[in-house]
C-alpha cells in the first residue's frame, strides 16, 4: 500500500511537472514562431537590400518604444510580399513612431481569419482585402470610418464605392485590376484567325484553335467568388445585372458558357482550375486564350519569357464588360488607429504607389497615375482601357450570398446538371430572398 | 496531514489523474461547444457578430436547414460517404491483417510499408488524389485508355457521382492501413492453443476462421469500425482540398457546408446548426462506442 502511495505521488508530481513543461513548450513555440517570422522578413530584406543599397538598415530605427501597427494580406504572390515589405521596411526606416509589421493569411482563411479576429478581438491594424468583401465587414462594424482624412477624388469610382458605405469612407483602395482576354498569338496566326470581339466571332475563334491537344478558351471556374469574378463579365455583357438574371440576357449568357463546353472549346475542368491554374495551362501551351487578370503578367513574363501573348478586351455580346478587382485598405477600430492612418499615408504617396503597382502588375487606382502609368504598347495597357468597362461587384453586405447564386448556376451549366433555363430561374429565386 | 493522507486515498487517486485532462475537456472542449449551441440558437451574421443584439430565435436555424436541399445532401452525402468508405476499408483491412498475420519472410516490413497511406498528411493525399482522377494529365485516365477500357477521359471530379467515387476511393486508401493495425493487433490476442486444439480435432480454414477468429474478435471489430465512423463522418481536409464540395455542392459534407456557411457566407448561427448535427450524430455513435467498449470489460 505504501508504495502505491509514493508511486501515485510521483505520477502526480510528474503530471504537475509536465503541465508546466507543456506550457514552456507553448511558449517556445510562440518564440520560435517568431523567429521564423524573423528569419522570413531576414530574407525578405536581403532580397530589397539588393535593389537598394543605401537604404539604413532598419534595426537601429526599431529600437526604442515605437507603437506596433500590424497588416494582414493575402498575396501568395511572392514579388508582392516583397515589394509591400519593402514599402514597410522604408516606411519604418522613415520615422520613429510606430514599427509595422505585416502578416501573410492564405486568402482561402483570409475571411474565417477576420471574422474569428472580429469575435476574439484580435484584429490587425490594417487589412489589406478582397473589394467585394469591404462591405461585409464594415457592417460587422470592425472598420474605422475614415471620411475625409484621403483624397481620393482621383480615384476610379468603382473602387471608390467599393469602400463606402452609406456616404461615409472606410478604407482606401490599394489598387485596381479587372479581366481581359489573353489570346496565343502564334495559335491565332496559325489557325489563320483574327482577334475575336464579340462572342460569335471568339466560338468561331476558339473553335478553329481547339485541337487535340489545345482547347480553345479557359476561364476559372471554380463555385465561389473567384470563378464569379470570371462569370460576372460574360453575364453583365448582355445587359444582365447580379442582381437580375431571370431574363433573356441572363439565360443567354448562361447559354454561351454552356455551348463552350458542348462544343469542346473549353474544358470542363475549368471548375477545378483557380486563376493561377488558368494562367499554368495557358503558358503550358493547352490552352489558346484564357480570361485573367493583369497580375499575372510578371508571373508569365519570367515563366514563359517566349511565349508570344497579346491582351485584348474581353469579346462583347451587347456591350464590352469586365469586372473590377482588387483590394482596398481598411483600417480596423480599436487598434492603433493613429498608427495605422500615418502608414496609409505614407503608403498612398504618388511615389510608393508607383512602386508597389509596377511590382504588384496592378494599376493604380488613382486615374492621374493609371494613364501615365504604362508606355503605349505595354501589354498593362489594354488593362487599362478595359478598366473603362469594368464594373464593381456589389457593394453588398449580403454579396457573397449572391456571389454564390451566381457561381452556382454557371457550375450548373457546365457541368450540364441543369439548364441555363432552369439554372437561371434557381439563381434569381436565392438572390431574391437576399435582396428584396 | 490527515487530510493530505485521506486526499491520497486509493480510490481518489484516480480523479487526481483525471483532473488535468478533465480541466483540458472542458476549456478547449466544453466551451465552444456550449458556445456553439448557443450560437445556434441567435441569429448572429456579419451585422451582429461583433456588436449590436444577438436575437435567440430558437429552432429556426435548424428548421431552415431541414428546407435547405445543399444541406439535405451534404446530410446523406456524409453517411452514404462513411457507410461506403468503412465497407471498403474494412474488408481490405481484414484481408491485409490476415494475410501479413502468416509468418513469411518479409510480413513485417511490408506491414510497416502498409502503415504509410495513414501517416501522410491528408492534404497531401488528397493533392495526390487529385491529381490521379484529372481528366487530361491523369494518371488513371491514362491507364484505363492505354488498357482500351475507354476511349473517352472520364470526368471524374467534374462530374457530381464520380466526384463521390473519387473521394471514397481517396478515403478508403487512407483507412486501409488503420483497419489493418488493429485487426492484427486484435489477432495476436487470440491464444495460439485454440488454433492448435483446433487443427487437431481437424477443423479447416474456413470453420477455424468463423468459429474461432471472428468471434474472438469481435470487440475489435466494434471497436474499429466505430472509430473508423467517427474519423470518416467527420471528414473535411479531404474534401475541401480535392473538390471543395463541388461541382455544383454535390459532395459537400456536413463539415464543408457548415465552413462555408459560416466563413465565406458570414452566416455564423447556421453555419454552427449544421455542425451541431454533426456533433449529435457523432455523440450517439461516441455514446455507443462507450457502452460496447465497457460491456466487453465487464465480460
Amino acid at each position: 500500500m505504501k508504495r502505491k502511495k509514493i508511486i501515485a505521488l510521483f505520477a502526480v508530481l510528474a503530471m504537475t511537472a509536465s503541465l508546466v513543461a507543456g506550457c514552456g513548450s507553448s511558449g517556445n513555440t510562440g518564440d520560435s514562431a517568431a523567429s521564423v517570422d524573423e528569419g522570413t522578413t531576414a530574407g525578405e530584406e536581403a532580397s530589397v537590400n539588393e535593389g537598394s543599397e543605401e537604404e539604413p538598415a532598419p534595426e537601429t530605427e526599431s529600437s526604442g518604444d515605437a507603437e506596433a501597427v500590424t497588416i494582414w494580406y493575402y498575396w501568395e504572390t511572392e514579388g508582392h510580399q516583397v515589394a509591400l515589405d519593402q514599402v514597410i521596411q522604408e516606411y519604418n526606416a522613415s520615422q520613429g513612431n510606430y514599427e509595422v509589421t505585416a502578416k501573410y493569411v492564405p486568402f482561402a482563411d483570409f475571411k474565417k481569419q477576420l471574422s474569428i479576429g472580429a469575435s476574439a478581438d484580435e484584429l490587425p491594424d490594417i487589412a489589406i482585402l478582397d473589394s467585394p468583401d469591404h462591405a461585409s465587414y464594415v457592417e460587422m462594424g470592425i472598420f474605422e470610418d475614415i471620411t475625409g482624412k484621403f483624397d481620393v477624388g482621383n480615384y476610379y469610382e468603382g473602387t471608390v464605392n467599393s469602400c463606402t458605405v452609406d456616404g461615409k469612407l472606410y478604407g482606401v483602395p490599394f489598387g485596381v485590376n479587372c479581366l481581359a482576354l489573353y489570346y496565343n498569338e502564334d495559335m491565332l496566326s496559325e489557325a489563320g484567325c483574327e482577334v475575336p470581339t464579340t462572342w460569335d466571332e471568339l466560338m468561331a475563334t476558339a473553335k478553329a484553335l481547339t485541337t487535340d491537344s489545345v482547347t480553345g478558351l479557359a476561364l476559372c471556374s471554380v463555385q465561389n467568388e473567384e470563378g464569379t469574378f470570371n462569370f460576372v463579365p460574360w453575364l453583365w455583357s448582355t445587359g444582365a445585372t447580379s442582381y437580375d438574371i431571370n431574363n433573356e440576357n441572363g439565360i443567354r449568357a448562361l447559354s454561351f458558357i454552356q455551348s463552350l463546353i458542348n462544343e469542346g472549346v473549353m474544358s470542363k475542368e475549368c471548375i477545378n482550375w483557380t486563376q493561377g491554374d488558368v494562367m499554368n495551362q495557358f503558358i503550358a501551351g493547352n490552352v489558346a486564350m484564357m480570361e485573367n487578370g493583369p497580375w499575372q503578367i510578371p508571373t508569365m513574363q519570367s515563366e514563359a519569357p517566349d511565349l508570344n501573348w497579346k491582351v485584348t478586351l474581353i469579346p462583347k455580346d451587347t456591350d464590352y464588360s469586365s469586372v473590377l478587382g482588387g483590394e482596398n485598405y481598411a483600417v480596423i477600430n480599436g487598434g492603433n488607429v493613429e498608427g495605422a492612418l500615418d502608414f496609409l499615408t505614407y503608403a498612398t504617396s504618388e511615389e510608393k504607389v508607383k512602386f508597389m503597382m509596377d511590382k504588384f502588375g496592378y494599376i493604380s487606382a488613382d486615374k492621374t497615375i493609371a494613364e501615365n502609368q504604362f508606355e503605349a504598347d505595354s501589354p498593362y495597357q489594354p488593362f487599362v482601357e478595359e478598366l473603362n468597362y469594368a464594373m464593381p461587384r456589389g457593394p453588398l453586405a449580403e454579396w457573397p450570398s449572391v456571389s454564390d447564386a451566381i457561381s452556382l448556376a454557371f457550375n450548373q451549366v457546365i457541368t450540364g446538371t441543369a439548364t441555363p433555363e432552369d439554372a437561371a430561374a434557381q439563381a434569381q429565386a436565392t438572390i431574391d430572398g437576399i435582396v428584396k | 496531514m490527515k487530510k493530505i493522507k485521506k486526499m491520497f486515498r486509493y480510490e481518489n487517486v484516480g480523479i487526481l489523474f483525471v483532473f488535468p485532462a478533465f480541466l483540458y475537456m472542458l476549456v478547449f472542449v466544453g466551451y465552444p461547444i456550449i458556445r456553439n449551441i448557443i450560437l445556434s440558437f441567435q441569429d448572429v451574421g456579419a451585422g451582429n457578430l461583433v456588436r449590436g443584439t444577438k436575437n435567440f430565435i430558437m429552432f429556426d436555424n435548424y428548421l431552415e436547414l431541414f428546407k435547405d436541399s445543399v444541406f439535405k445532401t451534404s446530410l446523406s452525402n456524409t453517411l452514404k460517404y462513411t457507410i461506403l468508405c468503412l465497407i471498403f476499408q474494412f474488408m481490405i483491412g481484414f484481408l491485409l491483417a490476415l494475410c501479413f498475420n502468416q509468418r513469411f519472410t518479409l510480413a513485417k516490413p511490408i506491414r510497416g510499408i502498409l502503415l504509410v497511406p495513414w501517416m501522410i498528411p491528408v492534404t497531401v493525399t488528397a493533392l495526390m488524389f487529385k491529381l490521379l482522377f484529372a481528366t487530361d494529365i491523369g494518371v488513371i485516365n491514362f491507364i484505363l485508355r492505354s488498357l482500351d477500357l475507354i476511349n473517352k477521359n472520364i470526368e471524374w471530379l467534374t462530374t457530381p457521382g464520380t466526384a463521390m467515387f473519387a473521394l471514397i476511393c481517396a478515403n478508403v486508401w487512407i483507412g486501409i492501413p488503420f483497419n489493418m493495425i488493429l485487426i492484427s493487433t486484435g489477432l495476436t490476442t487470440i491464444p495460439k492453443e485454440l488454433y492448435e486444439s483446433a487443427s487437431i480435432d481437424g477443423a479447416n480454414k474456413v470453420q477455424t476462421f468463423f468459429n474461432i477468429t471472428l468471434p474472438l474478435l469481435k470487440p475489435t471489430i466494434e471497436s474499429v469500425l466505430i472509430l473508423g465512423f467517427i474519423y470518416t463522418f467527420k471528414v473535411y481536409d479531404l474534401v475541401y482540398v480535392m473538390t471543395s464540395g463541388g461541382p455544383v455542392n454535390s459532395t459537400h459534407m456536413l463539415s464543408t457546408y457548415s465552413y462555408k456557411l459560416s466563413f465565406e457566407m458570414f452566416k455564423y448561427s447556421k453555419g454552427s446548426a449544421v455542425a451541431n448535427v454533426l456533433l449529435a450524430i457523432l455523440l450517439v455513435v461516441g455514446i455507443s462506442y462507450i457502452k460496447v467498449t465497457t460491456s466487453g470489460e465487464e465480460e
